[in-house]
C-alpha cells in the first residue's frame, strides 16, 4: 500500500474534482483518491506505486494538467 | 457489401454545468463513446451530438448522467404556424362570405341552397377549425377548458344540429327558406366563428416575437479578429482561435478581443457598452480588461485570461437567456375566462335539457333547446377581443414612438407598481459634456484635444468649437495615457491633464502654470425630471439603478426627483436587483439601454429599452422607446394599461351579447337570425371599442 500526492492545475469546482477522481480511480490498483480543489492537491492510495506518466495521462484525460 | 455507418444527430439540453470545465467534461465523456462526436456549448447549455444509429438518445443521456449532469431533449421549437394559419384563414373566409350571404338573404335562397351551404361549410368547419378541435381534444384529456374548447364546442354543436335538420328534419326539403320554419340551419354560424377566430389568431401569430435575437445581438458585440503574438510574430487570427494565455494586441479604436490582463502599454478603455458608464477607465500593466470593450487610447498588449464561453460577455448572454426562459408564459385572458365559462355553458345546456324533459316537453324539443344553448354560447367576437386591441394598441404605440415587440405583454394583468431606471443613457444623456470652465483655458484645451478619441477630450473640443467656432491648429501633439495630452498651440505649450482623484475634472496649464479647470460630466436629460414626475403620477415608485458610484448616482437622483438609489451594481448584478424587487412582491418595469441592462430588461415584468441604446437591450425588452426620451416611458405604461382595459372590455361585451341570447335559446326560441345578430353586434362592438385606442393620448 502506497500513498502519493500530486498537484493538478485548472480545477475550478466540485465537478472538476469528480472528473479527476474518476479518471485516476480507473488506474490499476488504485484504492482511493482524495482531491482538494482549492490547492489542486490530489492524494492517491494504491496497492503498488503508480508511474507518474500513468497519473499524468489520467489527469490529462480528465481535462487538467499535472504539474507536480 | 458493406453499408456506410449511418449517423443521427441530436441537440440535448445539458443541466447542472457550473463552469466551462464541466462543458469540456461532458464533451469528453460523450466523445469517448464509440462513434459519437459531440460539442458542448456552456453558454447555451446545449450539446450537439451526432451518434451511430445503433445507439439511442437514452444511451447518450446515461453517459451524461454518469458524469453527474442531466440531459434532456430541448423543448421542441414551436414551428412557425403563420403560413398554415394564413391558408386556413383565406380558404375559410372565401367560403364563409357566400355562405353568410345565402343564409341572411332569403331572396337568394334558390332550390337546394341548403345543400350548397353544406358543401361550402364542410371544409371550413373541419379543416379550417382543425386547430381548435385538436386543442379542445388535448384540453379534454387534461380536464381543462380554454377558448379553443368553447369554439370547438360551438362549431360542433352548430354543425351537428344542421346535419340533423338536413337529414332527419325538414331543412333538407326543396324550397326550404331560412326562418320560415322551426327547422333552421346554423352552418353559417359555425363557419363565421371559425373564420373570425382564425383571423384573430393570424394577426397574433404575425406579431409574435422572435426569440433568441437578444442573444445574437450580444454575441455579435465581440471582436471578430484579433492580432495575436505567437513566436514573437504578430498574426491576425479569428477570435475563436484565441487561447487562454495568448498575448494579443489591442490598437487604439479596436475592440478588445477577450477578457485579459494588460501586460504592456497604457490606455483608456471605453467600457460604456458593457457597464453603461461614459467615463473611460484608465488601464496599465496588471489591470484587467474586459472583452468587447473599446480601446480608445494607446496600444495595449493583453494576456488572455478567459476565452470563449468563460468571458463576461458570454456570462451576460447566459443571464439574458436564463431570464427570458424563466419568464412564465402569461395565461391568456380569453382562456382564463373560457375556463370558467365552458363548464357553465355545458351545465346550462344540461339544465335546459332536464327542465324541458321535467316539464313534459318532447325529447326532440328538449335536445333542440339544449343544443341551441351550446350554439349561441360561443362568442364569435371572442377571437377578435384580444387581437384587435393589441393590433390597434401596437399601431398607436408606433405613432407615439413606442415599438411593442411582444404585444402579449400588454395582456399582463399584473399592475406594474415599481419602475427601475438605469442611470447612464436612460436618465442621463450617457455622453460627457462640459459643465464648468470657459475662456482661454477652454479655447486652448479644445484645440489640443481636437483630435482626441477620449470622450472627455471630445467633450472639451466640442464645447470649445461651439463657443469659439474654428479652433487654432495644434502641433507636437503628445498623449500620455492616464496622464493627459500636451501640444503646441499658437506658440504656447499647453498641457491638459486629468486632475488627481477625479476623472472628470481636468486642469489646463501653459507656460508652466495652471491656468484653469474644466469639468465635464454626464448630464441629466432635460426631460428626465418631468418623466419621473409623470411616472410617479401613474402610481409607480421610481428606483435609480447604476453601476456608477453612490455619490454621482445620488446627485443625478436628486436632480431627477428619484428617492431610492441602488448604486455600484456590477453589470451582472442588475438582474438580481430586479429579481429581489419581484421577490418582495413588486411588479417591476425596467427602463435601460446598455448591454448590462439586457438581462434585467428580460427579467422585469415589463422591459423598456431606449431606442438609442444597444441592440442587446432592445432585443431583450418588451417595448422600445424610439426617441430615447424617458417621458415616453410613462406614455408606454399608460398605453399598456389602456390596452389591457380595452381587452377586458372587449371580452365582457363579446360574452355579454351571447349570454343575453342564452335564455332565448334555452326557451327554444333561437333562430339563425338571432344568433347572427348576436354575433354581428358583439363583433362590431368589439372592433369599434378597440379602435377607440387610436385616440389614445
Amino acid at each position: 500500500m502506497t500513498e502519493a500526492s500530486y498537484t493538478v492545475e485548472g480545477m475550478t469546482c466540485g465537478h472538476c474534482a469528480t472528473s479527476v477522481r474518476e479518471e485516476v480511480s480507473e488506474l490499476e490498483g488504485v484504492q482511493s483518491v482524495d482531491v482538494d480543489v482549492e490547492s489542486g492537491r490530489v492524494t492517491v492510495t494504491s496497492d503498488t506505486p503508480l508511474t507518474a506518466d500513468a497519473v499524468a495521462a489520467a489527469v490529462t484525460e480528465a481535462g487538467y494538467r499535472l504539474v507536480a | 457489401m458493406t453499408t456506410a455507418p449511418s449517423a443521427e444527430s441530436v441537440e440535448l439540453a445539458i443541466g447542472g454545468m457550473t463552469c466551462a470545465s464541466c462543458a469540456a467534461r461532458v464533451e469528453r465523456k460523450l466523445n469517448k463513446v464509440g462513434g459519437v462526436t459531440a460539442t458542448v456549448n456552456y453558454a447555451t447549455e446545449k450539446a450537439q451530438v451526432s451518434y451511430p444509429n445503433e445507439l439511442t438518445i437514452d444511451d447518450l443521456r446515461a453517459v451524461v448522467e454518469a458524469a453527474g449532469y442531466s440531459a434532456r431533449l430541448p423543448e421542441p421549437q414551436e414551428p412557425d404556424e403563420t403560413p398554415t394559419l394564413r391558408k386556413r384563414l383565406l380558404l375559410s373566409a372565401a367560403l364563409t362570405v357566400p355562405l353568410i350571404a345565402l343564409a341572411m338573404v332569403p331572396a337568394w335562397q334558390f332550390d337546394y341552397w341548403q345543400w350548397v351551404s353544406l358543401a361550402l361549410a364542410a371544409p371550413v368547419v373541419t379543416w379550417g377549425a382543425w386547430p381548435f378541435h385538436r386543442a379542445a381534444a388535448v384540453n379534454l384529456r387534461h380536464v381543462t377548458a380554454t377558448m379553443d374548447t368553447l369554439i370547438s364546442l360551438g362549431v360542433v354543436a352548430s354543425v351537428a344540429w344542421s346535419l340533423y335538420a338536413l337529414f332527419f328534419g325538414m331543412a333538407g326539403e326543396i324550397g326550404m327558406r331560412h326562418g320560415m320554419t322551426g327547422e333552421s340551419l346554423y352552418l353559417e354560424v359555425a363557419a363565421a366563428i371559425t373564420a373570425f377566430i382564425l383571423a384573430g389568431r393570424y394577426f397574433e401569430a404575425r406579431a409574435k416575437r422572435r426569440a433568441g435575437a437578444a442573444l445574437r445581438a450580444l454575441m455579435n458585440l465581440g471582436a471578430k479578429d484579433v492580432t495575436v503574438l505567437r513566436g514573437g510574430e504578430e498574426r491576425l487570427i479569428p477570435v475563436k482561435g484565441l487561447r487562454e494565455g495568448d498575448v494579443f494586441v489591442a490598437r487604439p479604436g479596436e475592440k478588445i478581443a477577450t477578457d485579459g490582463v494588460v501586460t504592456e502599454g497604457g490606455s483608456a478603455v471605453d467600457t460604456s457598452m458593457l457597464t453603461g458608464e461614459p467615463v473611460p477607465v484608465e488601464v496599465g500593466p496588471g489591470d484587467a480588461v474586459t472583452g468587447a470593450t473599446v480601446n480608445v487610447g494607446g496600444r495595449l498588449f493583453v494576456r488572455a485570461t478567459r476565452v470563449g464561453e468563460d468571458t463576461r460577455l458570454a456570462q451576460m448572454a447566459r443571464l439574458v437567456e436564463a431570464a427570458q426562459n424563466g419568464k412564465a408564459e402569461v395565461q391568456r385572458l380569453a382562456d382564463r375566462v373560457s375556463a370558467v365559462f365552458v363548464p357553465l355553458v355545458v351545465l346550462a345546456a344540461l339544465a335546459t335539457l332536464v327542465v324541458w324533459l321535467a316539464t313534459g316537453g318532447q325529447p326532440e324539443d328538449a335536445f333542440t333547446a339544449a343544443v341551441a344553448v351550446l350554439i349561441v354560447a360561443c362568442p364569435c367576437a371572442l377571437g377578435l377581443a384580444t387581437p384587435t386591441a393589441l393590433l390597434v394598441g401596437t399601431g398607436r404605440g408606433a405613432q407615439l414612438g413606442i415599438l411593442i415587440k411582444g404585444p402579449e405583454v400588454l395582456e399582463n394583468t399584473r399592475r406594474v407598481d415599481t419602475v427601475v431606471l438605469d442611470k447612464t443613457g436612460t436618465v442621463t444623456t450617457g455622453r460627457m459634456t462640459l459643465v464648468e470652465g470657459d475662456g482661454e483655458p477652454l479655447r486652448l484645451a479644445g484645440a489640443v484635444e481636437a483630435g482626441s478619441e477620449h470622450p472627455i477630450g471630445r467633450a472639451i473640443a466640442d464645447a470649445a468649437r461651439q463657443r469659439f467656432g474654428a479652433l487654432p491648429a495644434v502641433t507636437e501633439f503628445r498623449s500620455t495615457p492616464g496622464v493627459g495630452v500636451t501640444g503646441v498651440v499658437e506658440g504656447r505649450t499647453v498641457s491638459v491633464g486629468r486632475a488627481e482623484g477625479d476623472g472628470t475634472t481636468v486642469g489646463v496649464a501653459w507656460d508652466g502654470e495652471v491656468r484653469g479647470r474644466l469639468v465635464v460630466a454626464d448630464t441629466i436629460k432635460p426631460t428626465s425630471a418631468r418623466a419621473v414626475a409623470e411616472l410617479r403620477e401613474l402610481g409607480l415608485k421610481p428606483i435609480l439603478l447604476t453601476g456608477d458610484n453612490a455619490g454621482a448616482a445620488r446627485a443625478i437622483a436628486a436632480e431627477a426627483g428619484i428617492g431610492e438609489v441602488v448604486a455600484e451594481v456590477l453589470p451582472e448584478g442588475k438582474v438580481d436587483v430586479v429579481k429581489r424587487l419581484q421577490a418582495e412582491g413588486r411588479v417591476v418595469a425596467m427602463v435601460g439601454d446598455g448591454v448590462n441592462d439586457a438581462a434585467a430588461l428580460a427579467q422585469a415584468d415589463l422591459g423598456l429599452a431606449m431606442g438609442t441604446g444597444t441592440d442587446a437591450a432592445i432585443e431583450a425588452s418588451d417595448l422600445t422607446l424610439v426617441r430615447g426620451d424617458l417621458r415616453v416611458a410613462a406614455d408606454a405604461i399608460r398605453l399598456a394599461r389602456r390596452t389591457l382595459a380595452t381587452i377586458k372590455g372587449n371580452l365582457f361585451w363579446a360574452f355579454a351579447y351571447n349570454v343575453a341570447a342564452l335564455p332565448l335559446a334555452a326557451l327554444g326560441l333561437l333562430n339563425p337570425m338571432i344568433a347572427g345578430a348576436a354575433m354581428a353586434c358583439s363583433s362590431v362592438f368589439v372592433v369599434s371599442n378597440s379602435l377607440r385606442l387610436r385616440r389614445f393620448r
